[in-house]
């Protein structure tokens, strides 16, 4: 095995589990309604979108690390690749808000809702970016 | 020491990225560099890949823009439309990750 596909191997590893977590987490979430374990699953949901941004990011890295060139794709790829980037960014800044800030339980709701939203529509994008590159 | 021996081993393997492809190849068997086509016909082009163990698929470009995605090592590629003019056909073998791994071919016909 070497160390190449090694790297993108791991870094495919946690990129999965992280996108488990943030569309299981945000659902979990949706089905329990106690404060003390919402509060626990934002924690989880953040760090998640956190994991996704960064494993994300080491995939070009890699790739620059080996052939001094990031991946090389086009068209519906690239849109894929903008709208996973965007819903990472919402992503964050939505567990970030659902984690520090006080709200009532139906803004709450809807903002567990986005939440496991944006982690389908990242999933949905994942698999056109892997197939339209 | 031995140990050590083998820290440093590992150490080494991933701080020398993979700078040689080995066994990677790309033949355009037409059609044949400098050709003249006519921009009326129905233009393919036969090729022939080795990817080896770094490559994944290839990539073809029409001009330094990607045209298609190609996933059969041998095969043809029939192009949409070429218009009248001097073009450069390249292919390049990528990796999994889409990344260009250094291995390409490239050919320059003319449309007529």
């Amino acid at each position: 095995m070497d160390s190449q596909n090694l790297a993108y191997a791991i870094t495919q590893i946690v990129h999965n589990f992280g996108a488990v977590a943030v569309v299981g987490g945000a659902a979990c979430a949706l089905a329990r309604s106690d404060a003390g374990t919402q509060r626990k699953l934002a924690g989880l949901v953040l760090v998640a979108w956190l994991t996704q941004a960064v494993s994300g990011a080491a995939f070009g890295a890699i790739s620059f690390y080996y052939y001094a060139k990031f991946p090389d794709i086009h068209g519906v790829a690239v849109a894929a690749l903008i709208v996973k980037v965007v819903c990472a960014v919402f992503g964050f800044t939505l567990a970030m808000w659902q984690l520090l800030a006080r709200h009532s339980e139906v803004s709450r709701r809807y903002s567990w809702l986005a939440l496991c939203g944006l982690g389908m529509l990242a999933l949905g994008s994942a698999a056109v970016l892997r197939w339209f590159s | 020491m031995r140990n050590l021996s083998m820290l440093v081993l590992v150490l080494i393997s991933f701080a020398v990225p993979l700078a040689m492809a080995a066994g990677e190849n790309i033949d355009i068997i037409s059609p044949v560099d400098g050709a003249r086509l006519d921009s009326k016909a129905e233009n393919k082009m036969d090729y022939n890949v080795t990817l080896g163990a770094a490559g994944g698929h290839v990539h073809l470009y029409v001009d330094g823009e990607e045209a298609a995605l190609l996933r059969q090592a041998k095969g043809s590629y029939t192009f949409d439309h070429l218009a009248q003019g001097k073009h450069e056909i390249c292919l390049k073998i990528v990796n999994k990750n889409h990344t260009p791994i250094g291995v390409e071919r490239c050919i320059k016909v003319t449309v007529q």
